[in-house]
C-alpha cells in the first residue's frame, strides 16, 4: 500500500504539471455540466414525453462520458511518458512490485476521473437551482444515482485498461490517445441506445449496462495486467 | 557477492547471454566490457532481478534471483544508460520517490547527503527538465545510490560528464570500493576501466577473457621493455645475444625487446648495449592500453 501512495503522489505531481493533461481533465467536465444544464433546462420545456426523456437521458449520459474520457489523458501520459522519458527501467529495478506499479498507474487515474464527475454531478445540481429552476426532479431517482456512483467506476476502469494494453503498444502519445478513444464506446453505445428510447433511463437498463461493464473492466483489466509485468515492459515494450 | 552459473537468456532464435559464469567478490570493481549488442545490458537486467534467465542461475550475496527478486533489488542500484528521470518533477522529487520505493528511514536528509554530495542541492528545487545533461547523469547516480545499495551495477557512469564531474564519479567509486561496496561496471570508456577496475570481463555473448587488466595485457602481449637511442645504432639487434630475450622489434628509434623477467633482466640487457657501444638515453616498460588489448582480443574472437 505504501508504494501505491508514493506512486499516486508521484503521477498526480506530474499531471499537475503537464497543462495538456491538466486542460483535459477539466475543460471536458465544465462543458459537460453546462451541456447537460442546456439539455435539463430544454427538456422541462418539452411537453412531448419521450423527446423529454431523451434529452433527460442525454444529460445523463455527458456524465457518463467523463468517467471514460478523463483518465485516457492521465493514463496515456502515465505510460508513454515513461517511455518517452526512458524512466519505466529505474522504476522496476526497485523492490516496487508489477501489481503496485499497475495500480499506481491505473489508480492515478482512476481516482481524479471519479471524483471529476462526481464533483461535475455535485456542481450540475447546484447550478440547476438558479437555471432550471430547482433540481429536476428526474434526476434525483434510483436509476440517475445509480448510474452516476454505480457505472462510473466500471466505466473508468474500462477506459483505464483499454488506455493501458493500447499505451503499451504505442510508442508515442499521439498514436496513444488516437487508439486510446476507443475507451470511450462503452458509454457512447449505451447513449445511442438511451438516446433512441422514447422512455426514461430505468434501473433494468442500468443494471444491464452494469453487468456488461464488469464483464468488459474484468476482461481489459486482465489483460493490462497481464502486459503489466517487468519482463513485458523490458522486453516487448517499444 | 554476485554469482552466476551458466546464466543464458534468448530472445527467440537469439541468445544474447550464453552460459555466462562469474564471481564478484564484495569489494570488487568488476569492469563488463563489450561492444554494442554483445548482451551486456541483458546480464546486468537479470543479474538486477528485473528479466528472468532462460536457463542458469545467480546469487547476489544469499539471495537467489528468481526466488527473492525483491530481496535482490533492495539490495542492488542500477544505473542504466539513459539516466530516465522524472523532467516534470524537481531533482529532489525525482531522489524521495526512489527513497521512498526503497523505503530508506529518513529519506528528505537522506537525499539532502547525495544532492549535496553531486553538487545539486543549489538545484534542488528545479525541474529535471531544466537541468543539464552532464547535471542529469548525477542526478541518476545519485538516485541508484540513494538506498546504499550493496551492489551498483553502472552503465556508463562517466557518459555526458566533464572532467571535473567524471574525476568525481572514479573518487566515488573508489570510496564505494573501500566500503567494501560491489561495483558492476559496464563502460565503453576503455581507460576509465583500466583505471578503475581491479578485474574485467571482455563479454560478446560469452566470456572472451577474464582477468586483472595488468594480467590479461601480459597474457596477451608479454612484457616488452622499450630502450631509446641517441642514434640508432644499426645491426644493434643482431649484435644482441643474450638468451633471456624473446624477441625484438624497432619502433621508430626505439628498441622494443621482448622479456619474462624484466626487473632481473633489464639491468643485463642495458649493459650490454652500452658495452656494444650504444647510447641508451632511457628505458621504459611498455604500456599496452586496454583499448588496444580490448581490439585485438575482440578481433581474435570474431576470427
Amino acid at each position: 500500500m505504501h508504494n501505491i501512495l508514493v506512486l499516486l503522489r508521484k503521477e498526480w505531481r506530474e499531471s499537475l504539471r503537464n497543462k495538456m493533461v491538466l486542460f483535459g481533465a477539466l475543460f471536458l467536465p465544465a462543458f459537460m455540466v453546462g451541456a447537460a444544464l442546456f439539455m435539463i433546462v430544454q427538456g422541462q420545456g418539452v411537453d412531448i414525453p419521450g423527446a423529454q426523456a431523451a434529452l433527460f437521458n442525454t444529460a445523463l449520459m455527458y456524465f457518463l462520458v467523463l468517467p471514460a474520457v478523463i483518465p485516457l489523458a492521465i493514463a496515456v501520459y502515465s505510460i508513454v511518458g515513461e517511455k518517452e522519458q526512458q524512466s519505466l527501467e529505474p522504476l522496476l529495478a526497485t523492490p516496487v512490485t508489477d501489481l503496485e506499479l499497475f495500480l499506481g498507474k491505473a489508480l492515478a487515474s482512476v481516482i481524479p476521473a471519479l471524483v471529476i464527475t462526481w464533483a461535475s454531478f455535485g456542481l450540475f445540481l447546484g447550478l440547476s437551482i438558479p437555471f432550471a429552476g430547482g433540481v429536476p426532479p428526474h434526476v434525483l431517482t434510483i436509476p440517475w444515482l445509480a448510474a452516476i456512483f454505480g457505472l462510473t467506476p466500471l466505466l473508468s476502469l474500462t477506459s483505464v485498461g483499454i488506455t493501458m494494453i493500447v499505451s503499451s503498444r504505442a510508442s508515442d502519445a499521439r498514436a496513444a490517445y488516437q487508439f486510446s478513444s476507443f475507451a470511450i464506446l462503452p458509454p457512447i453505445v449505451p447513449l445511442i441506445i438511451y438516446s433512441t428510447r422514447k422512455a426514461l433511463v430505468s434501473v433494468a437498463l442500468v443494471g444491464v449496462e452494469g453487468g456488461v461493464l464488469i464483464v468488459a473492466a474484468v476482461a481489459v483489466l486482465a489483460i493490462a495486467v497481464r502486459l503489466f509485468r517487468r519482463e513485458q515492459i523490458l522486453t516487448r515494450w517499444k | 557477492m554476485i554469482r552466476s552459473e551458466g546464466l543464458t537468456r534468448r530472445f527467440g532464435a537469439v541468445t544474447a547471454v550464453d552460459g555466462l559464469d562469474l564471481v564478484v567478490e564484495r569489494g570488487e570493481v568488476f569492469g563488463f566490457l563489450g561492444p554494442n549488442g554483445a548482451g551486456k545490458t541483458t546480464t546486468v537486467r537479470m543479474l538486477a532481478a528485473l528479466i528472468a534467465p532462460t536457463a542458469g542461475g545467480a546469487h547476489i550475496g544469499e539471495l537467489q534471483l528468481g526466488r527473492d527478486n525483491r530481496a535482490i533489488r533492495r539490495r542492488v542500484g542500477v544505473l542504466t544508460e539513459a539516466p530516465g528521470l522524472y523532467r516534470r518533477l524537481s531533482a529532489r522529487d525525482n531522489l524521495l520517490l526512489f527513497a521512498r520505493l526503497h523505503a530508506v528511514s529518513d529519506p528528505s536528509s537522506r537525499v539532502e547527503r547525495y544532492l549535496r554530495l553531486f553538487d545539486l542541492w543549489d538545484r534542488r528545487d528545479d525541474l529535471v527538465g531544466t537541468l543539464s545533461k552532464g547535471m542529469r547523469q548525477k542526478l541518476a547516480l545519485a538516485r541508484a545510490l540513494v538506498h546504499d545499495p550493496d551492489v551498483l551495477f553502472l552503465d556508463e557512469p562517466t557518459a555526458g560528464l566533464d572532467p571535473e564531474a567524471s574525476r568525481r564519479v572514479r573518487e566515488l567509486v573508489e570510496s564505494l570500493r573501500s566500503k567494501e561496496r560491489t561495483i558492476f561496471l559496464c563502460t565503453h570508456n576503455l581507460d576509465e576501466a583500466d583505471r578503475l577496475c581491479d578485474r574485467v570481463e571482455l563479454f560478446k555473448a560469452r566470456i572472451v577473457a577474464l582477468g586483472k587488466p595488468a594480467e590479461l595485457k601480459e597474457r596477451m602481449y608479454g612484457r616488452r621493455t622499450v630502450i631509446h637511442f641517441g642514434d640508432r645504432p644499426q645491426g644493434l639487434e643482431r649484435a644482441l645475444d643474450l638468451p633471456f630475450i624473446l624477441d625484438t622489434e624497432w619502433a621508430d628509434d626505439a628498441l622494443v625487446v621482448g622479456l619474462s623477467d624484466p626487473e632481473r633482466e633489464n639491468p643485463i640487457l642495458v649493459r650490454r648495449l652500452v658495452e656494444l657501444g650504444a647510447e641508451v638515453r632511457y628505458v621504459n616498460e611498455l604500456r599496452v592500453s586496454l583499448e588496444d588489448l580490448y581490439l585485438d582480443l575482440m578481433e581474435e574472437h570474431d576470427a
